[in-house]
């Protein structure tokens, strides 16, 4: 159970609820016996398709249920039509705006487009729409994400058109929207690849130092989140920066984004008399890229860093102490 | 609150079978075996197993089973997938009983002949095989749906039943691999966003298998790094950035943690404190957050982290299995060595 308030029941509320749940209780259970009793006996007819409906709506977690009325569907397929289809999905898009965090209804879902006769690309395509919509009741539902991507696969393989683009404009949207959306800047470091890969951005150069700016844009409008703090880490190190910038473009890069994350950081200590952690541990992590895989001659102020993680972020403190032991033994090694 | 009050937590699972006049109950049969389970492995971590009725529990697992698929169901006349199918072995395992599977399905009084290939075993391993599909994941029953859940339930069980092969493992590893990211996170496929419950499904997969060097030592420090992170201010876990913190994670981000020998990168006093505020005093149980309502779940998953933490004098879990270490210690790991 999650996110359900403890309540103290008193002994009156008890008893109405016992009388209330007696009589569901009878219910449920006739149902459900009616339902397994057909299911065990095979009997796929339309009247025990539509007492799965009525148990569904009671328990849409049953998944013996949902396989039941899969099995059924399958068997009277021949005599079912397109009106039943649309009335199929229509009963589970009720059902996931109930409950949108249920795994087996999504699977129904995706079950049914598949299974739809001819599963036309139109039909996935009003997909799109179901996932926006749920998107913006919960931004964050990762069961929505999950099935965009799966409806996009399908639609690229359906239309065999790249639909990266039209992706990569939903999640500047989302992000523009809510900055702290983690799951719209997963989904944009998992397209950039493909999009490089694929020749799909014109002027890659051009790209990367939009991109810096849009990425430097999001960390001064909000420092406390981590979201644009792990695009970040992965933009700095990954291929697209890497195979695009010559060395010297890479270095000026990282050190501009340096001094971005600086000045944030002296904003906070002015504004608030705290540093900002996460300013600290980008900080530490980038210059680990100078020093350990640039090479450069910069002084070093990791060691300094991670002593005030240690006092600033206690709850992480033995991963900062574990990282300076590193950085001691590694110099040690050096020296010898 | 400041102590773990083991007796309470005991009377509370004690008592979930008799809340049959609670419409709830009902609605949860669907999760039965897998409440079975959860409760069974928090009754031994607070040294209590013997709370539950042995004998009426293998009884029970044996009535769940579906003759069709031959397989665990989560109750009996419901369908077989691969969650139920490890709960259902995992419960065997606890009780010393896995000799069980060695007989045929049904009331067990006709033969326990194990040579049979008909026996519950033979069909259990035949079921989580058949659900390994061409990429290496696996599905959790014949309807296709996809996830590391499933891959690590099914390595799991397979591993418990001393039926791991190459075959099984090697696509299977490759499978996890993609479905790590660049923020140190696994997501429920490839591709998906990262998330703390499919991050350990990932890391206790590969542990399962004796294969975490799979991973490079840089994402290592990756994953420890995001796994941390998910620690926040009220000393609870989160399963994703800017998320609420919640029990379960408790194990899922620790237990994580303890297979790389990262278990200390987070702070074990704090998140005891979020723990055991999130026991209901009056009535038992633990909550997956403060002031709410409890069950099951989420007291199973807050003890083991608590033992995972070597706090309040528990028993020993293993993190790779969710079991009792003294119960996994008897499991043949993999790869197997001929005798």
């Amino acid at each position: 159970m999650h996110g359900i308030k403890r309540r103290e029941l008193t002994q009156e509320f008890l008893s109405k609820k016992r009388a209330r749940d007696a009589e569901k209780i009878v219910t449920y259970r006739t149902l459900t016996k009616r339902v397994l009793d057909a299911k065990n006996e095979e009997n796929y007819t339309l009247e025990n398709l539509n007492a799965t409906t009525r148990l569904l709506e009671l328990n849409p977690e049953f998944n013996a249920v949902w396989n039941f009325r899969r099995d059924t569907i399958t068997h009277l397929k021949d005599e079912l039509d397109v009106v039943f289809w649309d009335q199929e999905i229509r009963f589970t898009t009720q059902q996931l705006k109930l409950f949108p965090k249920v795994y087996w209804i999504w699977n129904h879902r995706v079950w049914c487009l598949n299974a739809y006769p001819g599963s036309p690309v139109e039909k996935w395509q009003q997909e799109l729409l179901l996932v926006n919509k749920l998107l913006t009741m919960d931004a964050r539902n990762f069961h929505s994400w999950h099935y965009r991507r799966v409806v996009i696969k399908r639609l690229e393989q359906m239309t065999r058109t790249s639909l990266n683009q039209q992706e990569l404009d939903y999640t500047t949207a989302m992000i523009n929207a809510n900055i702290s959306n983690f799951s719209a800047w997963h989904l944009r470091a998992t397209l950039l690849p493909k999009m490089f890969a694929l020749s799909e951005i014109p002027n890659v150069k051009d790209f990367i130092q939009k991109e810096q700016r849009y990425i430097t844009n999001a960390m001064f409008t909000d420092a406390e989140d981590q979201s644009v703090w792990y695009y970040i880490k992965w933009f700095v190190k990954s291929d697209c920066v890497l195979k695009v910038l010559s060395t010297e473009e890479y270095k000026i890069m990282l050190q501009e984004l340096k001094d971005g994350i600086v000045m944030i950081n002296l904003d906070e200590m002015e504004f608030s008399g705290k540093e900002n952690m996460w300013c600290l541990k980008l900080l530490c992590f980038l210059e680990t890229i100078q020093v350990e895989e640039l090479g450069l001659d910069i002084d070093a102020m990791k060691p300094e860093y991670l002593r005030k993680l240690v006092s600033f972020d206690p709850l992480r403190k033995n991963r900062y102490r574990s990282l300076a032991e590193k950085k001691m033994i590694l110099s040690r090694r050096d020296a010898c | 609150m400041s102590k773990l009050d083991k007796e309470s937590h005991i009377r509370y699972i004690a008592s979930l079978d008799s809340k049959r006049d609670d419409y709830e109950y009902w609605l949860s049969e669907h999760l039965r075996l897998n409440g079975v389970y959860w409760g069974l492995t928090a009754l031994c971590v607070l040294d209590s197993k013997t709370t539950f009725n042995r004998s009426e529990i293998i009884a029970f697992v044996r009535s769940c089973w579906d003759f069709k698929a031959g397989a665990f169901a989560a109750f009996p006349g419901h369908d077989a997938h691969v969650l139920t199918t490890l709960s259902g072995i995992q419960i065997l395992a606890i009780y010393d009983a896995l000799d069980v599977l060695l007989e045929k399905p049904g009331d067990g009084r006709d033969n326990s002949d194990s040579s049979n290939s008909s026996n519950m075993k033979t069909q259990c391993v035949a079921f989580l095989r058949s659900n390994q599909l061409s990429d290496g994941s696996f599905q959790g029953d014949r309807f296709g749906e996809v996830d590391t859940r499933f891959v690590y339930a099914a390595l799991n069980a397979l591993s418990i039943l001393g039926q791991l092969t190459p075959e099984v493992v090697d696509p299977a590893v490759e499978f996890v691999k993609l479905c790590y990211n660049f923020d140190g996170g696994f997501g429920l496929s490839p591709g998906a966003e990262s998330h703390a419950a499919m991050s350990l499904t990932c890391i206790a997969a590969l542990a399962v298998v004796n294969k975490l060097d799979a991973l490079s030592p840089e994402q290592m420090e990756n994953i420890a790094w995001w796994l941390c992170e998910r620690q926040v201010p009220e000393g609870g876990l989160n399963g994703r950035p800017s998320k609420q913190p919640d029990v379960c994670y408790s194990w899922w981000v620790l237990s994580s943690l303890a297979i790389i020998g990262k278990r200390d990168w987070i702070d074990f006093d704090k998140l005891r404190e979020f723990i055991l505020h999130s026991q209901d005093p009056k009535r038992g149980g633990i909550s997956d957050r403060p002031g709410n309502e409890v069950d099951v779940f989420h007291t199973c998953f807050g003890v083991t982290g608590l033992s995972l933490m070597g706090k309040d004098n528990l028993v020993e879990i293993d993190p790779v299995y969710c079991m009792p270490a003294s119960v996994t210690q008897t499991f043949k790991k993999y790869p197997y060595h001929e005798q």
